[in-house]
């Protein structure tokens, strides 16, 4: 009786500490996001709050500018994570068995772009790629690479390369760090005694290095997929999704739709959608990147 | 125990009703309401920190009505409108609010805010008699919101590159499109960078309008405002010669800036022109002009015929309905106090950096520019940026002359599409 006592008063005290988290993660995340999954079954904007089944739905496939954003969100994903990932590998294994000072110098030049706001990221890199007086294109043009100014984020040819390329440099410095730290636990002696057998340092990567690294690469790829998915403020910032739609990103499409137009319902459904390619394309991650996972 | 009980309960209930009591007494003594502003203010002294006009004014009000607190927040231009959106939707808005007439139309259409007829008596009326104006201020016959100035849209040069390529004397109010392409062609000669059509985004894209409605004498909408009428065969001539001078270097592709950024070009001394300008911006861009040196030519738009058509920014007031009729009572009374007050308006508008709507107000400028400027009002065109669907052709028009200005769409076939689909927004929302 008494230790049923105890016991009820213990969990009493652990639902009290995790209350707070509790109701934040209720009102600031579920309830969100069941309301976004309801609302995208509505015309719902400034002035409308009426039930359209699944006209959202069929309007957001038909509708052009959609299509185009979600093709530019798919190359944008498939055009930095992989990137990303095999970049961060390459930095990671060529800087973690250097000494610490080298190593520190790395991890902060490519972690620098990460604690960096955002704002501060765009404002410099606009100038980057100011057509007329941008840096970018006074190097390019000095070494006679190119003869007339380029409008880097004004021409649909080079826009999204663009963005992709400012991703790339705010997406790598979290990977670099991981997979410097998942070096560090690798079993050097297993290493060693592969290095005795006569192994060569390709078969030692890969036989030995890279499966203890499966683990930290899944979590890379997927945080780096999710992240790339919703890829917004810089578009926001530099390229309001133009020319003609050519950085137009689901995210971004989103947020034009419900800020600008009032737009709720459909902005919602757009929401629905991501949310679920998102939950598709880690679950495929997990399936086959997981599957040689070995914890 | 009980009694305790009912002691607990008793103190309770006092110290309940005191608090009730107070709030009561509170409420009659003051009201508090909010304003939210866009940095339209100029400030009195270069040094002045954004806000410290407007504080001043709300000084000066409580001053005279000391039952009123009102509450400034600055907002800004980017990320403002969707601040307002979010605020109105989770019914956290703003009492009061200083815009213009294409968003405060939009909310009043939405039943967002006030109605403001009371306000529009007949001194008013007779007082602004401008009937296209006034009717910028409504959305059928409700009134939404009350005009304190107006400022026509043109243009401006780099005075030291156009007199360097010998053209500063073509560059005058009543100038054609050739001579505008003349001088195009002689500041390119010299080397200078030109000016862009910019279409980065909505900010500031009434310049390109207002500048592609000019060259051959066109309009956006017909004069009713009922439809929009860019496909008709003079705007499609138009928007060819625009690609034409892009293409032959005399513009700047301008997919990559927005108003903001053409603006900023011109007083950094970086490009010969911009084509958006108003009488306040050599205050705002001061630093930027002193810095570089740049002095400036303004001028009306070129057209075919030398007779200009301009558009023109409607400074305002509204007030959102958020359900307290005495902080909307506090609101209207604020915001008179602010336009009509015989000492603080007319210095309110100066601030505005625009032209009184009120002609009583008469001349506030004493410098000849400014003297030269208020002539320019006679160029007014018809206000169009109260048509239903307005803010959703907005999105329309920067992607259509990002794919003319990159090649992507010809004019015509471009035009005919964003037409056909401004006018579709026109019926969605009249819906």
């Amino acid at each position: 009786m008494k230790l049923n006592k105890l016991r009820m008063r213990e969990t009493w005290v652990s639902y009290c500490f995790l209350a707070p988290v509790l109701i934040f993660f209720l009102v600031f995340v579920l309830a969100p996001m069941v309301m976004g999954l309801v609302t995208s079954f509505f015309n719902y904007t400034m002035t409308d709050f009426t039930f359209v089944g699944l006209k959202n739905y069929i309007r957001m496939f038909t509708d052009p500018i959609f299509l185009k954003s979600l093709k530019n969100t798919l190359l944008i994903v498939v055009g930095s994570v992989p990137v990303v990932v095999i970049f961060a590998l390459f930095v990671a294994s060529q800087t973690y068995e250097k000494n610490v000072f080298t190593r520190s110098f790395f991890r902060c030049v490519f972690f620098l772009p990460v604690v960096t706001g955002t704002v501060a990221v765009t404002v410099v890199w606009k100038w980057i790629y100011n057509p007329l007086s941008g840096i970018l294109n006074y190097i390019l043009k000095t070494g006679n690479i190119i003869d007339q100014n380029i409008s880097w984020l004004g021409d649909k040819r080079y826009a999204l390369l663009a963005i992709i390329i400012i991703l790339l440099t705010t997406s790598v410095g979290q990977p670099i760090i991981l997979y410097i730290a998942a070096m560090g636990n690798i079993d050097q002696s297993l290493v060693e005694a592969a290095r005795v057998d006569g192994a060569t340092e390709f078969q030692v990567f890969w036989k030995i290095k890279w499966p203890s690294l499966l683990p930290t690469t899944l979590y890379i790829v997927v945080i780096t997929t999710i992240n790339s998915f919703q890829c917004f403020s810089l578009i926001q910032l530099l390229t309001n999704g133009g020319p003609n739609y050519a950085t137009s990103t689901i995210m971004y499409y989103l947020y034009d739709r419900a800020f600008k137009l009032s737009e709720y319902g459909y902005a919602n459904t757009m929401g629905v959608f991501l949310a679920v390619l998102i939950g598709l394309i880690s679950f495929a991650q997990f399936k086959f990147l997981g599957s040689d996972v070995e914890y | 125990m009980k009694k305790k009980l009912l002691s607990a309960l008793l103190t309770g209930a006092m110290v309940a009703s005191l608090g009730l009591g107070s709030t009561t007494v509170m409420a009659a003594e003051n009201t508090e309401i909010t304003w939210w502003a866009f940095p339209t203010y100029t400030q009195e002294n270069a040094d002045d920190g954004l806000g410290t006009w407007e504080q001043k004014i709300i000084d000066a009000f409580q001053k005279a009505n000391p039952d009123i607190t009102v509450k400034l927040e600055t907002i800004d231009f980017s990320a403002g409108p969707e601040k307002i959106t979010t605020a109105i939707e989770a019914g956290t808005m703003a009492d009061v609010l200083f815009d213009a007439p294409g968003r405060i139309i939009t909310y009043g259409k939405s039943g967002k805010l006030a109605p403001l007829d009371d306000m529009f008596t007949d001194e008013f009326v007779k007082d602004v008699n401008n009937d296209a104006l006034l009717s910028a201020c409504k959305a059928g016959d409700t009134a939404y919101m009350y005009p304190i100035s107006s400022a026509p849209f043109y243009m401006v040069f780099n005075k030291q590159m156009a007199e360097d390529a010998g053209v500063a004397d073509k560059i005058k109010d009543g100038w054609t499109t050739d001579d505008f392409v003349e001088v195009l062609k002689a500041l390119k000669e010299k080397g200078y960078n030109p000016g862009s059509f910019f279409c980065n985004g909505q900010g500031g894209d009434q310049g390109p309008r207002a500048f592609f409605t000019n060259l051959y004498s066109t309009s956006i909408t017909d004069e009713a405002v009922t439809k929009y009428t860019t496909d008709d065969e003079n705007s499609i001539k138009a928007m060819e010669l625009i690609k034409s001078l892009i293409d032959d270097g005399l513009m700047l592709n301008g997919a990559q800036y927005d108003g903001s950024a053409d603006i900023q070009n011109f007083a950094s001394g970086q490009t010969a022109f911009s084509i958006l300008w108003s009488p306040a911006q050599p205050g705002t861009q001061a630093a930027l002009l002193e810095g570089s040196g740049v002095e400036f030519i303004e001028v009306p738009f070129p057209s075919d015929d030398g007779v200009p058509a301009l558009e023109y920014l409607v400074n305002g007031f509204c007030v959102f309905d958020n359900g307290d009729e005495a902080k909307i009572e506090a609101s209207k009374k604020f915001i008179q106090f602010m336009c009509d007050d015989p000492e603080w308006g007319p210095k309110d508008v100066v601030r505005t950096g625009s032209f009184p709507v009120r002609t009583s107000f008469g001349n506030l400028y004493e410098d000849e520019r400014m003297q030269t400027l208020a002539t320019w009002t006679k160029y007014y065109s018809p206000y169009y940026n109260t048509i239903d669907g307005f803010a959703e052709m907005r999105t329309l028009w920067f992607p259509m002359c990002q794919g003319i200005s990159n090649g992507d769409v010809e004019p015509k076939e471009a035009l005919t599409d964003f037409t056909a689909k401004a006018n579709e927004t026109i019926a969605k929302a009249a819906q």
